[in-house]
């Protein structure tokens, strides 16, 4: 049986920085948040898809400003979430352009805490083309990329992983890839300044 | 250059070969660009990589987080049930025992076992009636205490009724003193006359006066005395109260 760990803050944050235990980091802000985060969107308007969308969203946008060390602890990571997740909701509302919604409403209800989350995450759509783009790619490439760059594998373990014949060939390969998802990202402009803003925040 | 400055993005080059493409990129906005361009696509991937493990993580959380209360089969069921049913049980007499326990009293105890005593068991249609017995029968029982005192004769009847007057008007003290005294003559005297019921009722003066160790003896001699007439008087819950009583 798994054990259920909730970690403090600090250890938390230390965690997702150096991409130790990360499956575990997650779970825990999952157990700790999902309840509470998932109230708020469907208390306001939200269905049960909308909560758990957002929520994701919520994680990767939480795990990637950490990782930026763009989360300097000024906040919990309570009070963090909560503004990453009513921004997110009430922009994704905007977006929808729901009546339900009112401007002023949602205006009055951004402190400076959401401003500042609200400059940190990327919008949504914009999201979501990234991984449509990396998902052009075949699976192999996908799988050298993603163990590369977003794992951080050396060649050598690649090769345990995939069996090539050697680090050269695995090499070559990656670097196919790696200049067909550049080619494909250079078909797509809008989706180049997404990423610009996603790197540079 | 393209394979080279993958390389520096991967930080695979040497400190030199390092040095050497940051100074073509200081000077080549071409190369600068296409160096941008490799961080985006790192970038995209990163994304991509980081959507993916919280997307496969998000799954198993929803199933966690909305796992219903699983079925217990009517095994488990039944079992649980008795152990509900038996720990309620076991509340319950704890609870009962625990009353008792606290509520008890010597009192309540001595009023359990106590029966006043009959005089017409005394007679035996041939001997006079002395004025302890009629003050007895009377209940009158200070004059009974008062004629023991007085016009005196020391027999085991006339201790007896004495005993059972001073028990009646909860004189303890007095009640086992002249109880102890018929029990004492009929070790001098043949026959025995009320014999038994001088220690049962010594017993319960013991009980009522708090002596439990004593009356908790002299229960035991009534109970190994085969021929004791009260002997089934001395129940098993009649000492359990005692010993309950003493343990407090």
């Amino acid at each position: 049986m798994e054990v259920i760990k909730n970690f403090p803050d600090s250890e938390l944050v230390a965690n997702i920085r150096s991409g130790q235990k990360m499956n575990e980091s997650i779970k825990a802000i999952y157990r700790a948040y999902y309840d509470s985060l998932s109230w708020y969107v469907i208390n306001n308007s939200g269905s049960r898809q909308d909560a758990e969308d957002i929520f994701q969203e919520v994680v990767v946008a939480f795990i990637d400003l950490v990782q930026k060390n763009k989360f300097r602890g000024e906040s919990t990571v309570k009070t963090f979430l909560f503004s990453l997740n009513r921004y997110s909701w009430l922009n994704e509302l905007k977006r929808r352009n729901r009546a339900l919604v009112r401007e002023e409403k949602y205006e009055m209800g951004q402190d400076r805490l959401e401003m500042d989350a609200g400059a940190m995450i990327a919008d949504r759509e914009g999201k979501e083309e990234i991984v449509k783009l990396v998902s052009q790619l075949g699976e192999t490439c996908r799988k050298i990329l993603l163990l590369f760059y977003y794992e951080n594998l050396s060649m050598k373990e690649i090769l345990d992983n995939l069996h090539y014949e050697n680090e050269q060939v695995v090499r070559n390969k990656k670097y196919k890839c790696l200049k067909q998802l550049e080619q494909l990202l250079d078909a797509n402009p809008a989706l180049k300044q997404t990423l610009k803003n996603l790197l540079n925040g | 250059m393209s394979e080279k400055l993958v390389q520096y993005l991967d930080g695979a080059l040497s400190e030199a070969e390092k040095n050497t493409v940051e100074h073509q990129l200081a000077s080549d906005s071409l190369l600068k660009q296409e160096y941008e361009n490799l961080l985006l696509v790192k970038e995209s991937v990163r994304q991509y990589g980081l959507k993916e493990k919280v997307s496969g993580i998000h799954e198993l959380m929803m199933e966690e987080l909305s796992a219903p209360v699983k079925k217990i089969n009517p095994a488990k069921k039944f079992i649980r049930y008795s152990i509900s049913v038996a720990a309620g049980i076991l509340l319950l007499a704890i609870g009962y025992i625990g009353y008792n326990f606290f509520t008890l009293t010597s009192e309540k105890v001595f009023s359990s076992g106590y029966q006043s005593f009959t005089l017409s068991t005394l007679r035996d249609g041939t001997s006079s009636e002395s004025a302890i017995e009629k003050a007895y029968r009377e209940k009158n029982y200070p004059l009974v205490l008062q004629l023991h005192d007085s016009n005196y004769i020391k027999n085991q009847k006339n201790e007896f009724l004495s005993g059972m007057a001073a028990l009646e008007l909860k004189d303890n003290s007095k009640a086992i003193t002249y109880f102890n005294n018929v029990i004492s003559i009929n070790k001098l005297e043949t026959p025995a006359v009320l014999s038994d019921e001088s220690e049962y009722y010594l017993a319960l003066a013991y009980l009522r006066n708090e002596d439990y160790d004593l009356a908790l003896e002299m229960m035991k001699t009534i109970r190994n005395n085969p021929n004791q007439l009260y002997r089934n008087k001395i129940t098993n819950m009649l000492i359990q109260q005692v010993k309950m009583l003493k343990w407090r």
